[in-house]
């Protein structure tokens, strides 16, 4: 009979200090904030409330071709391609005057269009661009640089038909401060995470994780299930627990993202293409803009085309996970794990910001609604 | 109808709630008007908003359920959703 806590958000354990048996108590916020370390991240972290994200596919081409690519997926890939520099810097100050103050550039390889990404940051200084890393982006581009990794080099010949792609990741981006490396857990490549991992770390590159989750329709061998969900889990706490400078992570991260149920059923989500809301938050002002600069409301999320069940993905979490703060203000540790997802996001996420201790060390489980 | 005084004092306890939270800059809770719209003219977000909500339950006692937070655009309607949630745990303490 399987286990019952098999890909579940708890570890059957107990926080230190937490009372045993249920904790029916109801506890104010300002009890919450009482401890002075828990005080001093809630301030931190909460000055980055402003940031309102938008995302912005910025070429239909790629250099790579990958099993499994969100972008090949749909009808965005057909857009047509708008490389008018002008064109980008009018919507661009559309965007801050609608109150976008964070941009996402990513589909399918933004660094094929170095001219858009000046544009854009001239424009609107803060924001990140996702990348395969193949070719270097001008440090003058003074974004986030999230370098997509999947595996060691063999399963990156194999499933991104790019040979030597880590060594060519890391002369590009190694003493970037610009830059983290994402190592997508696919069910595949959950053991040559560790490898790939020290590989970056000695390299002094900095790691966070995200989970492959499955395009719609995908019914490809890359699909996570209960027992790869399981195993990516220890794989992740082993690398925290190894590399705790070097790897972006928190216990909290590893609960949310492995977990047997996906972000949508786990917390909502709260991106246009689920949310039907315009009152406020992402459902108010997220957009998803294609290559032609056209957005489609019953399409936008970080990464459209994505299975909705299946999403686990490290963008959807830092929106969706931490726009559920009331959720998680249940109790000290339900808190703390929370400060310690943000404090998680805005260090993977925002230029400058650097990670903390977290603050509970604990497999905390998520808040139930 | 002129508001009561004790709605005054309400408006005034969140206006200065808001003005706290979300640091907000030459605006007393005297001067700041009850009616602006928090959202579409001063602003205020979604992670703002439950911060806000957040303290008002510490400071009323009241549960503020995470469906309403729309509700709350105004300092007004925010102190007539806090009255009526006064209103409904007095019934229920009868």
């Amino acid at each position: 009979m399987p286990d019952d806590r098999e890909g579940r958000g708890d570890d059957g354990g107990r926080p230190a200090g937490r009372p045993e048996g249920p904790d029916h108590r109801r506890w104010k916020f300002s009890e919450l904030l009482a401890d002075p370390a828990v005080k001093a991240r809630w301030e931190t972290v909460r000055k980055y409330f402003f940031l309102r994200e938008s995302t912005y596919d910025m070429s239909n081409r790629c250099n790579l071709r990958c099993d499994g690519c969100y972008y090949y997926e749909g009808e965005k890939q057909l857009a047509r391609e708008n490389g008018d520099a002008e064109a980008w810097r009018s919507l661009m100050r559309a965007e801050k005057a609608r109150g976008i103050t964070y941009v996402v550039l990513a589909g399918a390889e933004p660094s094929l269009v170095p001219g858009l990404l000046e544009v854009c940051f001239a424009e609107m200084p803060l924001g990140c661009i996702a990348t395969n890393g193949v070719r270097r982006i001008d440090p003058a581009v003074g974004y986030k640089i999230h370098i997509s990794v999947w595996g060691n080099d063999a399963t990156s010949l194999r499933v991104r038909k790019a040979s030597e792609l880590l060594g060519r990741q890391i002369e590009n981006y190694r003493d970037d401060p610009r830059a983290v490396f994402v190592y997508t857990f696919t069910s595949e490549n959950i053991d040559e995470a560790a490898g790939v991992v020290d590989v970056l770390t000695a390299a002094e590159c900095r790691v966070t994780f995200n989970m492959f989750s499955s395009p719609v329709g995908y019914t490809g061998p890359l699909r996570h299930d209960g027992v790869s969900l399981i195993r990516t889990r220890g794989v992740m706490q082993e690398m925290m627990a190894r590399h705790p400078r070097r790897v972006l992570f928190s216990p909290y991260s590893v609960v949310a993202h492995t977990h047997a149920l996906g972000l949508h059923d786990l917390y909502g989500c709260s991106y246009p293409r689920m949310n039907p809301s315009t009152d406020i938050g992402l459902g108010r002002s997220f957009r998803q803009f294609r290559t032609d600069l056209t957005w489609d409301r019953d399409a936008a999320c970080c990464v459209p085309d994505t299975d909705c069940g299946d999403c686990r993905h490290y963008a959807a979490g830092s929106a969706v996970v931490t726009a559920r703060l009331y959720r998680h203000v249940t109790d000290p540790w339900t808190f703390r794990s929370w400060l310690d997802y943000v404090d998680t996001y805005l260090a993977v996420w925002v230029m400058g910001y650097e990670k903390g201790e977290n603050l509970c060390a604990e497999m905390v489980s998520p808040p139930r609604v | 109808m002129p508001e009561s005084k004790e709605t005054r004092e309400r408006i005034l306890q969140i206006a200065s709630i808001i003005i706290e939270e979300l640091k907000l800059e030459e605006i007393t809770p005297e001067s700041f008007d009850p009616d602006l719209d928090l959202v579409d003219e001063l602003g205020v977000d979604s992670m703002d908003l439950a911060t806000v909500a957040l303290v008002l339950q510490d400071e009323y006692g009241v549960f503020i359920d995470e469906d309403d937070y729309p509700k709350l655009k105004t300092v007004r309607l925010i102190a007539e959703y806090l009255q009526s949630r006064l209103q409904g745990r007095k019934g229920k303490d009868a």
